[in-house]
């Protein structure tokens, strides 16, 4: 027996690694989410290490981040450094105190207030007797933009104007239908991509206020539910999908860039995010936005604007300092200005340049004037599976029993989240 | 040490089980119970947690996503199980038989095992998607034009048919293994008493490999409830959640949605189910099995 205990110590000790090094150079852990960008974020590391010779990154990057980091935290191993999507997962991550307070930092001040903000209401950490709110636990390195995108040639070839009310929008589809284009391109064999049109049509018609007076109802659902608040948006994206091209069901995300790049369909709905995706198909790809013409008040229009790239420190990372400075690099104008322009983001800084891209000329003047709202999905619990509920819904067409089972997950998780603790 | 003196052979057998027992119960003892403890709280994975003692169980009946993902993972298990020994036995029975080749067919059909299964379940996607609608197509077959595993109502089918394809390979193996235990003097006393073929089966192969054919259908029938991998490659679960299993409410709840608690639950009743599932078929099937 005690054989076998000293092989089990002797394991535990050659698996714990990390052993202190001896050349003064420390080692910063850099978990790094967006395999798209992992070039990017090579070059970038790789001049912060010429300029910082005393620090070296070691970038990790995952297919599935959001899962990699909660397996991560269950073993209780925080990355120094990490870059998330700032998204719901963000926000129950930030309120479990997982990342450092970054509210000292100079660079906090160089942000967009309009965009700290979409960050800061997805919740923070509140450990050391602070509000909600009083930290600040990332920092936005690139936000995107949810409208649709289009092909301005086809729509030039089919004398269709870029719509800007419901009708409009509903008339362009019918004329490019009769013209024999495929409106819409749409990829349903990725569950995710109904979610862009959710966010978009249900975040600008649901009413002011909508989840906090769902989260404080608890799990009967009279006054405000889905199916009351969201049965006309769901109605008009199930309406939206119908003018999808055929085998929408059984084609995927890479199917569709590749297809809209090589001009298969008149409009794509998906976010700015897509846009690199599409260029690496065909890199001339005519590609134009618009934001969604939801109503028939074309004033009514707002950009669905989400930061698509955070920056935050393990709350107990031990290299505090070193972190610190890789993120004031990774902060600074120039670096943050090469990203955008990479990658087709909006930059969060203040006087930032605006974004220059064509593809983004339709949503870029949305972004600096401040029109935008924030993703509603951040806002539903990741244990309801919204998106395979809402690939259900486009791929039936029934918007009424997608509202009555999205209203029983929301009760039942939160009737299970009752006993969960608040605010500890 | 008792009065009765052991010879060193006991000892030796101990220090060679001792390791194999220790790696066990830290690599996988200590985190099962330590996974039933969690169902007892409110811990989401990661930050603080609180006792919430069985209301976890309570709520696990009372949610229609697990209840269906329980219905979908016993009827997948049940059609896979019965396809997968009907296709093992009868490859099998073939490749006992004297025919050319017998070897070389052999390696070809156990190939499926060795491949993993992630990897054919890409590659099935690829062939479902876009090989097998074309193959249609040109057949003139229209109705069979579509991706199979974007119907909610018939992607089951396609995860069936990929497992299968996966799974036989093992049982053929087991069941020509338990082909080779039968003495040929049995068959040529019914061969003289002129029993067809067919009846040769029924009353003497399959009594004889009773003991075999338990075996399949309870491994067959474990693993496959605790079907996971080719899920994730074909469906995602999807459309919509209409291939959930149960494996997949768990690691998608647990671990990307912040229920680990809830989920724990879920396990460990999964645990108990596959548990009692295993002794109900061997107490059923033990009974049927014959001896020479």
């Amino acid at each position: 027996m005690s054989v076998g205990l000293v092989a089990v110590a002797a394991t535990a000790v050659a698996l714990s690694g990390c052993a202190p090094q001896d050349d003064g150079v420390v080692t910063l852990n850099f978990f790094q989410f967006k395999p798209e960008a992992v070039g990017n974020f090579t070059d970038i590391v790789a001049d912060f290490e010429a300029a910082n010779p005393d620090i070296r990154v070691v970038q990790n990057s995952v297919p599935d981040p959001d899962t990699a980091i909660r397996t991560l935290l269950v073993k209780n191993k925080v990355p120094d450094v990490l870059t998330l999507n700032v998204n719901g997962n963000y926000g129950e991550l930030a309120r479990a105190c997982i990342f450092a307070d970054l509210a000292d930092e100079p660079v906090v001040d160089t942000v967009n207030p309009a965009v700290q903000q979409i960050v800061q209401d997805l919740g923070t950490c509140t450990a050391d007797g602070g509000s909600d709110g009083d930290e600040i636990n990332a920092l936005p390195f690139a936000s995107n933009a949810s409208g649709i995108l289009y092909n301005p040639e086809i729509f030039a070839a089919n004398d269709v104007e870029v719509p800007t009310t419901w009708d409009e929008l509903i008339a362009a589809a019918e004329t490019f239908q009769a013209n024999g284009v495929d409106p819409f391109y749409c990829t349903m064999k990725d569950a995710w991509t109904a979610g862009p049109a959710f966010v978009n049509l249900g975040g600008t018609l649901a009413p002011e206020g909508f989840f906090d007076d769902l989260r404080a109802e608890g799990s009967d659902l009279d006054k405000v539910s889905f199916s009351k608040d969201f049965d006309e948006s769901m109605a008009k994206e199930v309406e939206l999908f119908s003018y999808c091209q055929d085998d929408f069901a059984s084609r995927d995300y890479n199917a569709g860039n590749k297809a809209f790049a090589e001009g298969a369909s008149a409009m794509y709905l998906q976010g700015s995010y897509a846009i690199p995706a599409i260029r690496a198909n065909n890199a001339e790809a005519p590609i134009g936005s618009f934001p969604y013409p939801v109503t028939d008040d074309a004033d009514d229009r707002v950009v669905v604007s989400g930061v698509d790239v955070g920056i935050m420190i393990g709350r107990d990372t031990p290299h505090a300092a070193e972190a610190q400075r890789f993120v004031d690099y990774l902060m600074s104008p120039d670096v943050v200005q090469a990203y955008t322009e990479a990658q087709s983001t909006f930059s969060p800084l203040k006087n930032a340049e605006p974004n220059a891209d064509t593809a983004l000329a339709g949503l870029e003047p949305y972004f600096s004037d401040g029109k935008i709202i924030g993703f509603i999905d951040h806002q539903i619990p990741a244990s309801i599976p919204l998106v395979n509920l809402l690939q259900s819904m486009v791929i039936s067409g029934d918007s009424e029993e997608f509202l009555r089972d999205l209203d029983s997950e929301w009760s039942k998780v939160a009737a299970r989240t009752a006993t969960q603790r608040q605010g500890k | 040490m008792t009065t009765r003196s052991f010879t060193r052979t006991p000892r030796t057998f101990y220090w060679m089980v001792m390791p194999a027992v220790v790696i066990f119960f830290g690599l996988h003892t200590i985190p099962v119970l330590s996974g039933m403890f969690f169902s007892l709280t409110n811990y989401a994975g990661y930050g603080t947690w609180d006792f919430v003692g069985i209301s976890n169980y309570i709520n696990l009946f009372q949610d229609s996503r697990v209840l269906s993902s329980y219905t979908f993972t016993f009827g997948f298990a049940i059609v896979s199980t019965i396809l997968v020994n009907v296709v093992a036995l009868a490859i099998a029975l073939g490749l006992n038989a004297k025919i050319k080749f017998k070897t070389a067919f052999r390696g070809v059909f156990f190939i499926p095992y060795v491949l993993s299964i992630l990897i054919i379940g890409y590659v099935f996607n690829y062939l479902f998607a876009n090989s097998f609608p074309a193959i249609f197509t040109s057949l003139g077959l229209d109705g069979l034009s579509g991706n199979i595993l974007s119907d909610p109502n018939f992607a089951w089918v396609g995860i069936v048919i990929v497992t299968v394809w996966q799974a036989a390979a093992f049982n053929i193996i087991l069941y020509i293994a338990g082909l080779q235990t039968i003495p040929a003097e049995v068959y040529e006393a019914a061969g003289i008493d002129g029993a067809s073929s067919w009846r040769q089966f029924r009353s003497i192969t399959f009594p004889l490999i009773g003991a075999y054919f338990t075996i399949n259908m309870v491994l067959s029938f474990k693993s496959f409830l605790q079907v996971f991998d080719q899920i994730v490659a074909l469906t995602a679960g999807g459309p919509g959640t209409s291939t959930e299993s149960i494996a997949m409410v768990i690691y998608r709840g647990g671990f990307q949605g912040g229920e680990y608690g809830y989920q724990m639950a879920n396990a460990v009743i999964y645990l108990l189910v596959i548990i009692l599932v295993s002794f109900v078929q061997l107490r059923f099937l033990q009974r049927k099995e014959a001896s020479i």
